[in-house]
């Protein structure tokens, strides 16, 4: 199966994420890919909650905190300004104690509570996660492409889907526990209504979000996940043990996509030494590929001239990726290097 | 309707109910102790709730945050009382 037959055959599946090591391209194959989709006629968001900006600097325009930005017609790209959210935030509970209570302005000690929790590490992590579910649970795109920061980030991130799933889950029952006790004490005292408890709504509807997102994160009907890999050493042996890791979380495995494939016809041609060996070594990292990785390969993923940037440039990138020949069943590869 | 859940309520409110009232109001007021742990853990130094999330169940909370803290405060003296200490013994 190639990359393409992937999305054409499985049109459900909306949420894609390329996963790998730093730097082998999963931002690349990410605008690619969400590139191609949106000349298909789907609308596609493209998002980042890395720091590094690395979308602005992909499509070389300025499009960090400044929500959905259009780029081309069907795709938007978003780049979350995590600290930016987070100052938002505060603010809007400050305003919402002040409303709530009639204050002038939030007690000193309340504020000083919402400063501290503010510059926690811990704080720039929720407030990602919660970025990430707001977009995904929105579900007004026809594919959402969640550009991943590096595997032990990517699988940090999953892990904490399931951890706060777990917590929400248990913090708005005990508080369900509680509403029984009060109902049960409020009818004893033939008082008749209970007052809607507040904070229980709140908890059901941060517990609905947190199971939605992570309901479709791991869900193999929704979502696929591609695994990156460049023909080089350790490459492989990571990627066999971070997919083994990402298996425990359940995130639907999608298959692989091997980038940075040198052209092997260049061998014929005079080159430089150094680079006729790096070909003989892709050779044997390519073969060790196939071996471990077999049909679950959707595509080899050509090393372009130079860096991957600008619109001109990702559209050859897509035209090689997801043109009539591309997949390993493709001419090109399939003749050429890699295949069994 | 109301007359026999009233009968079986004026039964129970008659006979136990106050102290069933009470005995659940006492079990609720445990759980919001624990709740409070759990949601605003970070005011005390034990942060269990994802701090974004705290934060959005903190205005709802503001006017118990005050005897909250002192309440847990009197536990901790309680407890850091030199009798208490089994490190020293
Ligand atoms: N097939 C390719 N041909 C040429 N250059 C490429 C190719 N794929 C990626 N690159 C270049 O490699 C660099 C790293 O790629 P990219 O930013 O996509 O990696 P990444 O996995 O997203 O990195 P990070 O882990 O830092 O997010 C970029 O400069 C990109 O242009
Ligand atoms: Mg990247």
């Amino acid at each position: 199966m190639s990359l393409r037959r992937v999305f054409e055959s499985q049109p459900h599946r909306r949420y894609i994420m390329f996963g790998g090591k730093g730097g082998l391209g999963k931002t690349t194959l990410s605008a690619t890919a969400a590139f191609w989709l949106a000349g298909q006629g789907k609308r596609v968001l493209i998002f980042s909650v890395d720091p590094q900006a690395s979308l602005s600097d992909i499509f070389q325009r300025d499009i960090f905190g400044k929500g959905p930005v259009p780029i081309v017609q069907n795709l938007w790209a978003e780049e979350v300004d995590a600290d930016r959210r987070i100052r938002e935030y505060q603010d809007e509970i400050r305003k919402k104690i002040r409303d709530m209570y009639g204050l002038d302005r939030v007690p000193e000690e309340i504020d000083n509570y919402i400063q501290a929790a503010s510059a926690e590490p811990a704080m720039e992590e929720s407030a990602i996660f919660d970025a990430v579910v707001d977009i995904i649970v929105k579900g007004d795109y026809d594919y959402y492409i969640y550009d991943l920061v590096p595997l032990g980030h990517a699988l940090y991130y999953l892990s904490m889907a399931k951890v706060y799933d777990e917590w929400i889950t248990k913090i708005t029952k005990l508080r369900e526990d509680m509403r029984q006790y009060d109902q049960m004490a409020a009818t004893m005292r033939r008082e008749k209504v209970l007052e809607e408890d507040q904070i229980l709504n709140e908890l059901i509807y941060i517990r609905d979000r947190i199971n939605a997102s992570s309901r479709i994160l791991t869900d193999r009907a929704q979502t696929a996940f591609f695994f990156v890999v460049v023909p080089e050493e350790m490459i492989i042996l990571d990627t066999k043990r971070a997919a083994e890791l990402f298996a425990r979380f359940d995130v639907p495995i999608a298959g692989y996509v091997v980038n940075r494939v040198l052209p092997r016809e260049l061998i014929q041609a005079s080159i430089p030494e150094y680079l006729r060996n790096r070909i003989t070594m892709q050779d044997r990292y390519l073969k060790e590929i196939t071996a471990t990785f077999g049909s679950q390969i959707l595509a080899y993923v050509p090393e372009m001239e130079r860096d991957v940037t600008g619109l001109p440039m990702i559209e050859r990138l897509a035209e090689r990726l997801f043109g009539e020949a591309s997949g390993p069943e493709g001419p090109e590869p399939a003749g050429g290097r890699g295949a069994p | 309707m109301t007359s026999r859940w009233g009968a079986l309520r004026d039964l129970l409110y008659g006979m136990t109910g106050y102290e069933f009232a009470r005995h659940a109001m006492q079990i609720r007021h445990e759980l919001e102790s624990v709740f409070m742990v759990v949601t605003m853990g970070d005011l005390i130094g034990v942060p269990v709730l994802p701090p974004y999330y705290s934060l959005r169940l903190l205005p709802y909370v503001v006017p118990q945050i005050e005897t909250w803290k002192r309440h847990m405060v009197r536990r901790k003296e309680l407890w850091e009382k030199p009798e208490y200490d089994l490190l020293e013994m």
